[in-house]
């Protein structure tokens, strides 16, 4: 055990005076998961996949305008931003703040708009009940509610937008219709039958009719349902922070299989090993002692990651690292996840020649990695064929277990098969080190 | 007295180290590297394996050292198998690799603290063997000093240092002395007799024919894996007829023809 520590003390006191190294290690993975957050939350939002904030002016103040803002806040993934910095906006000042970027769309309720609507409203319903009603020509004009884009919003996102409100406004020109319907219709009915009957009509029949209820108008006779096309897996999306967090963290577990890789070809070349190899200890006890020196390290950088997620990123604009509620399957993942990237380390460190090869194809085999298990850009967006090579990959499968516990509200059970595949590579990495290094060097093949 | 020294090296008369028939040959090499060599060495004893460069030097030392595994042969020491217990070997063993086999960006003090470690020692004991070690190579107040920021002969002193911490039976040295200046050298040099006169065995190879020539009691030297001359320096010489010292010796024997 002591030696052990000895091998674990040596390996932190190394790499602590490795300052370059260090520096590679902890800021390298905390400026990516910073950087490419930001950089995707920004394109998610321009396609309209994660919440939007947009600019809503209502220089009417009438039923119109509440309605609308109650029902694009119902489809919850809008926020309605009526003031900035504590000022109210009004027409130009939301078109100039759309302009420079700093809002993807506004809505404008002009004023006016709602007795313009209810105008409107009386005249179409009174014409459908008598056809000496005004004629369209005498409608009052179109009232339109405004929406500023910024250029930069996609096409997909725009129609989107635009048919929510055109949806929205329908059910407010409804309920206007009805309300009027409701209230014009006992005089039509009275009109009609005193026609019907002449002076024989008491009057004040149809007066008595039974009030209408309109609320009908606002309960659907048919629903659409939504539903991903994508593998049971990708069922639920996760957000940018969920995807990046852990993606990255991952990412710098990795990475460290490059200065894990050359402490161990430097005790090559200069006769450590050697020197080691023919001391009283085995060797499985100097590996375990790297391995455990850099589940410390890749530990820091775990939790310095999250920390931005959870503190850093929702103060720049994104939303907050949700992890999900079972910590003992994130402690699971966490482990066997940085035991493989170290298990990764030590092999290469065993079977490159040189440094350079080392860092080379460490550095390379990474990132390609990365790119296959879903670091870069999520699995469920690959095509068909590159969803399918990317299960041969440690990082695609220390991912797909986050995205159980963060996303799918997963537990230890539910990661168990992510975790072992991570282990079993520890296990087989461990194994193929132990017969390069000690085999090779003992039998000297 | 070697810290290591159980009862099983009781019998200062029986051999310390015997190899026997020690066959070597590499994957794809057209030769054995070291072939059929018997080499017994006696306690007490500061052994020299000279030749010329492929000779066979190192793959021997790294045999005997249990570093590396013969194709056919054994090897005992103090009675133990070298081959079937290589840990209980170990425990009894020390090697100084020709390289300065150090970590760089530690201090001597902690390279030292971190070896002894792996030797087993601990606490007092082991705080006590560092400054021990330190003084003898002459760094007790270089200690502190990281490896990268000293000299050769420092780094080789060090490396020294780090080799004789657990006081070992055998003490196998490649090259200890190369590249360094000539008050290192002779340092080095004092160092491995006051060595020899504590009961510590070294075997000791080296390119230096008149440090052999100076140290070693006995010698053997290596050609193409194979033993061509055993023996008593002094002796070797005298009974070479035309030889003045072991250097003329050795060129008679390995010829003056470079060895790439």
């Amino acid at each position: 055990m002591s030696r052990l520590r000895a091998t674990i003390i040596k390996e932190i006191t190394l790499l602590w005076r490795d300052r370059a190294g260090m520096v590679i290690l902890f800021v390298m993975p905390a400026v990516l998961v910073l950087v490419i957050t930001l950089v995707q939350e920004n394109v998610l939002k321009v396609m309209g996949e994660a919440n939007t904030r947009v600019l809503f002016v209502d220089m009417d103040g009438s039923r119109l305008g509440k309605a609308i803002a109650e029902q694009l806040q119902e489809l919850g993934t809008v926020e309605l931003v009526r003031e900035v910095n504590g000022n109210k906006i009004n027409q130009p000042a939301a078109f100039e703040l759309i302009r420079q970027g700093n809002f993807r769309f506004g809505i404008v309720i002009p004023k006016g708009i709602g007795d313009a609507l209810k105008k409107r409203a009386k005249q179409v319903v009174a014409r459908s009940l008598d056809d000496k009603a005004p004629s369209r020509e005498d409608d009052a004009k179109l009232p339109e509610v405004m929406v500023y884009f910024d250029p930069a919003v996609r096409g997909g996102f725009r129609s989107a937008v635009l048919s929510t409100l055109n949806r929205v406004i329908l059910r407010v020109e409804i309920d206007e219709k009805m309300a009027f319907f409701a209230e014009l219709l006992p005089a039509h009915l009275e009109k009609n039958i005193e026609e019907s009957m002449g002076f024989s009509y008491p009057g004040g029949v149809a007066m008595d009719f039974p009030p209408i209820n309109i609320e009908w108008s606002k309960q659907p006779l048919l629903g659409v349902k939504e539903e991903f096309a994508f593998r049971s897996t990708y069922a639920k999306i996760p957000t940018s922070v969920q995807q990046n967090v852990p993606a990255w963290a991952l990412f710098g577990m990795f990475f460290v299989v490059v200065p894990m890789a050359g402490a161990l070809i430097r005790e090559r070349e200069t006769g450590t090993l050697a020197r080691l190899l023919t001391m009283p200890v085995s060797g499985m006890c100097l590996l375990f002692g790297k391995v455990a020196a850099y589940v410390g390290v890749c530990l820091v950088q775990f939790t310095i990651i999250v920390l931005i997620g959870k503190y850093l990123l929702p103060f720049l604009g994104t939303p907050s690292l949700d992890m999900g509620s079972d910590p003992v399957a994130i402690s699971v993942i966490v482990l066997s996840s940085i035991l493989a990237a170290t298990g990764y380390g030590i092999m290469l460190g065993s079977i490159s020649r040189t440094y350079e090869q080392a860092a080379m194809f460490g550095a390379i085999s990474v990132v390609i990695a990365a790119a296959l298990g879903g670091i870069m850009v999520p699995v469920y967006a690959m095509p068909q064929l590159m969803q399918k090579i990317s299960i041969v990959s440690p990082l695609g499968w220390g991912l797909d277990a986050f995205h159980d516990v963060f996303v799918r509200g997963g537990t230890v059970s539910d990661v168990l098969p992510e975790s072992s595949a991570l282990l079993v590579f520890f296990a087989a990495t461990m194994l193929i080190a132990w017969i390069y290094l000690f085999r090779r060097i003992r039998t000297g093949s | 007295m070697p810290l290591s020294v159980d009862n099983e090296c009781s019998d200062a008369e029986a051999p310390i180290l015997a190899a026997h028939q020690l066959v070597k040959v590499y994957t794809g090499a057209d030769r054995p590297a070291v072939d059929g060599l018997d080499i017994t060495i006696r306690p007490g004893e500061i052994f020299g394996l000279l030749g010329p460069n492929g000779a066979g030097k190192t793959t021997t030392i790294s045999i005997m050292s249990t570093l590396l595994l013969p194709t056919s042969g054994s090897v005992s020491i103090c009675n133990t198998d070298g081959i079937k217990h290589p840990k209980k070997v170990r425990r009894m063993i020390s090697l100084v690799p020709q390289d300065i086999a150090l970590y760089p960006e530690m201090t001597a003090r902690e390279n030292l603290r971190y070896f002894g470690r792996l030797f087993g020692l601990q606490g007092k004991k082991l705080a006590e063997r560092i400054e021990n070690c330190l003084e003898q190579v002459g760094l007790e107040n270089k200690g502190d000093k990281r490896v990268f920021s000293c000299s050769g002969g420092m780094k080789r002193r060090i490396n020294l240092a780090v080799g004789i911490l657990n006081k070992p039976i055998i003490l196998f040295l490649d090259e200890p002395t190369v590249g360094i200046d000539a008050q290192s050298r002779n340092m080095i040099l004092e160092k491995l007799l006051l060595l020899k006169d504590t009961g510590t065995t070294i075997v000791y190879t080296t390119h230096y024919m008149e440090e052999a020539e100076k140290l070693c009691t006995r010698i053997i030297i290596l050609d193409d894996g194979k033993n061509i001359a055993e023996g008593r320096p002094r002796e070797l010489v005298e009974d070479a007829p035309g030889c003045n010292n072991l250097q003329d010796f050795f060129f008679s024997l390995t010829g003056r023809d470079l060895r790439d």
